[in-house]
């Protein structure tokens, strides 16, 4: 779908519209032909032909959400889109861009994701925030700044992350070098100078795909569900005494966080 | 060239060792190898007067300096990021717009004062610079931000470039800048055009222009 110079805005109508692609980086167009699709609310701006938008808990729908959605507690934000037509979905004018996935996984941050067919299966992801795709099938995300696809091993900065496939769950990486030293602690007792702002990443190692959005402007969150207060549960706060991290206070930019935890400041 | 442009919004910085990489706080995306982020507690470089002098003139945007060997990807709030080549001239910038540039290239601070006098200031004060901006000098790469894409307009000593303030990030070479004021009496019973106030920019060089008037 190019734009041709000069020639002013390409105009669609219900047959040009293209078939399960982007109609330009912002907007994206899914065929539906009796088949349903999930999005969350919101997200459609225009649909062509006959649809029904059915939040999810209705009766009819019951088995779909049983099949695709294993935490219930979440499935709230999502409507169901039915019926025959084209439809456009878009998020604040971020960009748009839809995943194919063959028997695969992909975790992604829950705010980024704007729908996915039936086929796959959504789950919540281990690390909190973040929703997992399993199966077979066509996904939409936003992101803000087009999608970066790397191969691990790679760091990469939380806020600019937007998710992963198929590789192992990232661990924490904490770069703090300068700290040391007769300087660095100098730095570290007075706060002089600062932090670089780059204590903190995510490690990724092994085979797979990591999705990087060009920005650090996060996009909203989305309740991604709760997760039983149960032992062992990571985020599920069931195990007394289970170390720092979880449920702290927010960081704030240019606070050492962790590191400052453990110089003591 | 140590800058590759990955999208609008991303560069991919080579890190080599023994070469270093001045960059914004906090704009590292994700990088691979060993690299090193140290907070630079001078903005920049040179040595204790270079820091007063930036701190004086505003111009102390908080830098780090990345070190190692391994590729870094920089982007920072979603702006647009141009990556501008110098061989030898000079870049006139704002700090804030800096998303990283070389170690080789040479850091110092203007006084907008120094071009132009009392116009100068004014000029300054109209395109959001302040009273002073920064310069680059020597050979290397420089990552600039805008807000919306960046246009790149040459100057020639025939033809001078006319640019709406606010839509101004940067030029380099041997240019000459003026503020021509339209100002008329339309302006001043609010019928204004919106456009009272332009950078006449003339010489030989270029000028980078975002498609957009926000300020950063």
């Amino acid at each position: 779908m190019t734009t041709h110079p000069g020639a002013g805005p390409v105009v669609h109508d219900p047959t040009t519209l293209p078939v399960d692609d982007n109609v330009n980086a912002y907007t994206f167009c899914v065929e539906l032909r009796g088949s349903e699709w999930f999005l969350q609310k919101g997200k459609m701006i225009a649909y062509y032909g006959s649809m029904d938008f059915n939040g999810i808990g209705h009766g009819r729908l019951d088995r779909l959400v049983r099949t695709s959605f294993h935490s219930p507690l979440h499935a709230s934000d999502w409507v169901v889109a039915s019926g025959t037509g084209r439809m456009l979905l878009a998020d604040r004018a971020f960009d748009v861009n839809s995943y194919d996935l063959d028997k695969g996984n992909l975790t992604i941050r829950s705010g980024n994701l704007l729908a996915f067919q039936p086929t796959l299966a959504l789950k919540q992801s281990i690390v909190p925030g973040f929703l997992t795709l399993i199966g077979t099938g066509t996904f939409v995300a936003a992101s803000n700044g087009p999608v970066v696809f790397m191969e691990p091993p790679i760091r990469v900065d939380p806020q600019a992350l937007v998710g992963w496939a198929d590789c192992p769950s990232p661990c924490h990486h904490y770069d703090h070098g300068y700290m040391t030293g007769v300087m660095g602690g100098l730095r570290a007792l007075t706060g002089l100078g600062g932090a670089s702002g780059e204590e903190h990443q995510f490690e990724f190692v092994g085979a797979g795909t990591v999705l990087l959005q060009s920005s650090e402007a996060l996009m909203a969150e989305q309740p991604a569900g709760t997760v039983p207060h149960q032992p062992g549960v990571p985020g599920g706060g069931g195990a007394p005494g289970h170390g720092p991290g979880q449920g702290g206070t927010p960081r704030l930019p240019g606070q050492l966080g962790d590191l400052q935890r453990r110089f003591g400041l | 060239m140590p800058f590759r442009e990955v999208n609008s919004k991303m560069i991919e910085a080579t890190v080599l060792p023994g070469a270093r990489l001045f960059s914004q706080r906090g704009a590292m995306l994700a990088y691979k190898g060993e690299v090193s982020f140290t907070p630079n507690m001078q903005g920049g470089q040179g040595g204790l007067m270079s820091m007063i002098g930036r701190r004086v003139a505003d111009e102390a945007t908080p830098l780090m300096t990345v070190e190692g060997s391994g590729t870094v990807l920089f982007g920072h709030g979603g702006h647009h990021i141009q990556v501008i080549n110098l061989t030898g001239d000079t870049l006139y910038v704002e700090a804030d717009r800096l998303l990283a540039f070389d170690g080789t290239l040479e850091q110092g601070t203007m006084f907008m004062g120094s071009q132009g006098g009392v116009m100068g200031m004014v000029r300054g004060q109209v395109t959001g610079q302040g009273l002073f901006t920064t310069t680059l000098k020597g050979h290397g790469a420089v990552a600039v931000m805008a807000h919306g894409g960046v246009v790149e307009i040459p100057i020639t000593p025939q033809r001078p470039v006319h640019v709406d303030p606010q839509a101004y990030v940067a030029h380099h070479g041997d240019v000459r800048n003026k503020l021509s004021a339209a100002l008329g009496l339309r302006d001043l019973v609010g019928r204004g055009s919106g456009e009272a106030f332009q950078l006449e920019l003339s010489g030989h060089g270029a000028v980078y222009v975002q498609a957009s008037e926000e300020k950063l």
